[in-house]
């Protein structure tokens, strides 16, 4: 394998090529620093790699076997990970939103969960630069939250039909809607196209008017001098048992083993795969894994539930065509008291190709035989909501080790998962409330898919070094050398798609790893 | 519910010369006869015709050529196999002894290989396995039947709704490569689109 720093010591190892691991790679390059990113997945090609197809393209999703057990067991793959080059920006629907204020302030306003060590206030920077960077389409107007617009590029036209009848739905029970905030061009951008249309968001996007890191920061990154490695799969995290300090990695790459030392390791390897990683890394003095002193490595891990609800309509709805997400509502996102449960979700009228709604209506909804073949006879009949539900944290969710091993002779993930008593309310409450939108548009409900999207925590923030693993820079409380970006890091989940917030705060990490490289790393 | 296609007329691959070569490549590819499999014996090819064809409905063996196909090639994939419930095999042995069970289930229940029931006696032995219904001892003992049912269904699924012949029934626009769509609002249809007849 070629290498262009070798054995040589080199200033930030980053673990994961996805959407922290590139805005880090990004940054940091472009800071001077010596920068190596290890990929477990390949370095894809959109155009040689990607296909307009469902069942070919679920190679992007994370394959590996992940073992999962719980009252509710994940689906893992292709709904929550990515493989390869870009992560799961290349797989994303593209929507692009923020947390609100009360996101960061959980505890303190609704006494559930935690509070995070940083306010909207510290990320309200970095979501806004974010946002210029991959020129986020989006309405002048975004009616909650703290961000009220514009967004950078105009909000997408024109709409699926399946979103305007999401959105006479809404309008008709007084329901506010918008224009998706998508990380999809609406106009031209950086020598990249508007959106065509063309509805495979989810399978790699081929024209590249999608953002994703795969297209944008990581080739950023290499020509700010990153060396960017596929097919590589880190094993282990070594670590100086006097010092605490990270030495760097080793990694597998066709078989043969090899060493990176870093001066400043960052794992960006997601919520499965960093805690498993951590736990596998233990050493005698560290018998529990590195940066674990608080027994929450693997911890608390939350999902956003994330049903579906399909709706027969009397005239063409034709679900595949176009931008999967291009309307949302967030009326039902703050905490309400009349409701009976705290916190709350996002709905986004979504499209769907054959497989997707085969699948969802068949495996998920126990439909079968002459049924199932009858309801899809009529798939450009239907129309379909999902919900984006917030799930609070609680520490019988984790990520641990299973007793069977993988092909490097390391102990598989062990996922564990079950909704807790709010996460189910929420449920309900956003069941009901999309089958209401959909009747009102004149839809009738026939199919409701239980199912999850995205995955957060595991290794959470927190100023506390009892009960938390990372400082509020990402920095682990054990090792002062080892850095955590991405989703695992989030304390609480948030009723929204995590993407836009991932970046934000691995853009706020970068830039205090650059204040501090000037004093000398 | 619909009984028949709303597109009688319509084919998805009269565009295929329209639609980027990778993409043209694999799909075209699921029109082939299955010659031969590679992983599956041939008493689990047969009764895995059998099963296909009643979770989905459908007999015409050049579609379910493609779906025995998608579950030969899952029997030799190496990547893994995204999720896997603790308890349950791994996914080839999962397949294997559930294909060998429905066969040892239809012989005991009915006399008769699998393959050989009508649609109804196969239905019911597939509604005992989907509920978990089928007595646990001999070849069943530890085997999670609702785990295997979905998998069966999963695979099946996921292979029928690629198949392009199916798309054209049900209307799908299929791969919009380079061409994207143009005309996407309520009741609004390209011209090289499923056009509806009733």
């Amino acid at each position: 394998m070629q290498r262009r720093f070798g054995d040589q010591e080199v200033d930030i190892c980053i673990v994961g090529a996805g959407a922290a691991g590139g805005v880090l790679a990004r940054d940091l390059a472009r800071a001077g620093l010596k920068v190596v990113v290890l990929e477990a997945g390949p370095f894809w090609d959109p155009q040689q790699d990607f296909a307009s197809d469902e069942l070919s393209m679920q190679k992007l999703g994370w394959q590996e076997t992940v073992l999962v057990a719980g009252n509710n067991p994940l689906k893992m793959g292709h709904n929550n990970t990515g493989r390869g080059v870009g992560g799961g920006t290349v797989h994303f629907t593209g929507v692009f939103l923020r947390f609100h204020e009360s996101d960061f302030r959980v505890y303190s306003q609704d006494g559930v969960a935690d509070d995070w060590p940083i306010s909207y206030a510290d990320l309200a920077p970095y979501y806004d630069r974010i946002e210029r960077e991959i020129a986020v389409s989006g309405p002048k107007h975004f009616p909650w939250g703290p961000f009220a617009g514009p967004y950078p590029y105009p909000e997408r036209e024109p709409l699926s039909a399946n979103a305007v009848v999401f959105r006479q739905g809404c309008e008709k029970l007084g329901i506010k809607s918008a224009v998706t905030p998508l990380a999809i061009l609406s106009a031209p951008f950086d020598g990249r196209p508007p959106c065509i249309n063309r509805g495979f968001c989810n399978q790699g996007c081929l024209p590249n008017a999608k953002f994703s890191t795969l297209i944008q920061h990581i080739p950023q990154a290499i020509a700010a001098g990153a060396e960017v490695l596929p097919d590589c799969t880190v094993t282990q995290v070594e670590v100086d048992e006097k010092s605490r300090r990270v030495t760097g990695v080793i990694f597998v790459h066709d078989g043969t083993e090899y060493r990176q030392p870093a001066k400043i390791v960052i794992l960006a390897n997601f919520v499965v795969q960093m805690p498993r990683l951590l736990l596998n890394s233990a050493t005698p003095a560290f018998p529990d894994g590195l940066a674990n002193s608080s027994g929450m490595v693997g911890k608390g891990i939350m999902p956003h539930s994330s049903y579906d609800v399909y709706a027969k309509f009397p005239e063409e709805i034709r679900l595949y065509k176009g931008t999967p997400v291009l309307a949302t509502t967030q009326d039902f996102y703050e905490t309400d008291h009349t409701r009976g449960f705290v916190r709350g979700y996002t709905l986004h009228a979504h499209g769907a190709r054959p497989v997707a709604m085969a699948t969802g209506i068949s495996v998920g909804a126990g439909t079968w035989g002459p049924q199932l073949r009858r309801a899809m006879l009529d798939f450009n009949f239907y129309a379909r909501i999902t919900q984006v539900g917030e799930v609070l944290p609680s520490e019988k969710n984790t990520v641990t080790l299973a007793d069977e091993k993988d092909d490097n002779g390391l102990p598989l993930p062990l996922v564990t998962f079950g909704y807790g008593d709010n996460d189910l309310k929420l449920i309900d409450h956003a069941v009901a409330k999309m089958k209401e939108i959909l009747t009102a548009a004149g839809g009738k409900p026939e199919f409701v898919i239980p199912d999850t999207a995205h995955l957060m925590g595991g290794c959470r923030m927190g100023a506390d070094p009892r009960t938390s693993v990372v400082d509020q820079w990402g920095r682990t409380h054990d090792h002062p050398n080892l850095y955590l970006a991405g989703a695992p890091i989030f304390v609480t989940g948030g009723g929204v798609n995590p993407t836009e917030t991932v970046m934000a705060l691995a853009a706020r990490t970068a830039d205090h790893l650059i204040q501090q490289a000037r004093r000398g790393l | 519910m619909a009984t028949k296609s709303h597109y009688p007329h319509y084919n998805v691959l009269d565009a295929a010369e329209d639609w980027d070569p990778h993409t043209r490549k694999i799909v075209e590819a699921r029109l082939l006869p299955l010659e031969s499999v590679e992983h599956l014996t041939t008493a689990e090819t047969k009764t895995l015709y059998s099963v296909v064809a009643a979770l989905i409905d459908d007999d015409r063996s050049e579609i379910l050529d493609y779906v025995v196909k998608h579950f030969d090639d899952t029997l030799g994939k190496r990547i893994g196999e995204s999720q896997r419930k603790t308890g349950v095999p791994p996914q080839a042995d999962l397949i294997r002894r559930t294909l060998s069970g429905l066969g040892k289930t239809a012989r005991d229940n009915y006399g008769k290989p699998f393959p050989e029931l009508t649609v109804d006696e196969q239905h019911t032995i597939l509604g005992q396995l989907e509920r978990g219904q089928i007595p646990a001892d001999g070849i069943w003992m530890n085997l999670p039947q609702k785990e295997a049912f979905t998998k069966l269904l999963s695979l099946t699924v996921e292979a029928y709704y690629s198949h392009p012949k199916i798309w054209s029934e049900i209307g799908h626009g299929g791969p919009a490569y380079p061409r994207g769509y143009v005309r996407t609002g309520p009741g609004l249809v390209d011209p090289w689109e499923a056009q509806r007849e009733e």
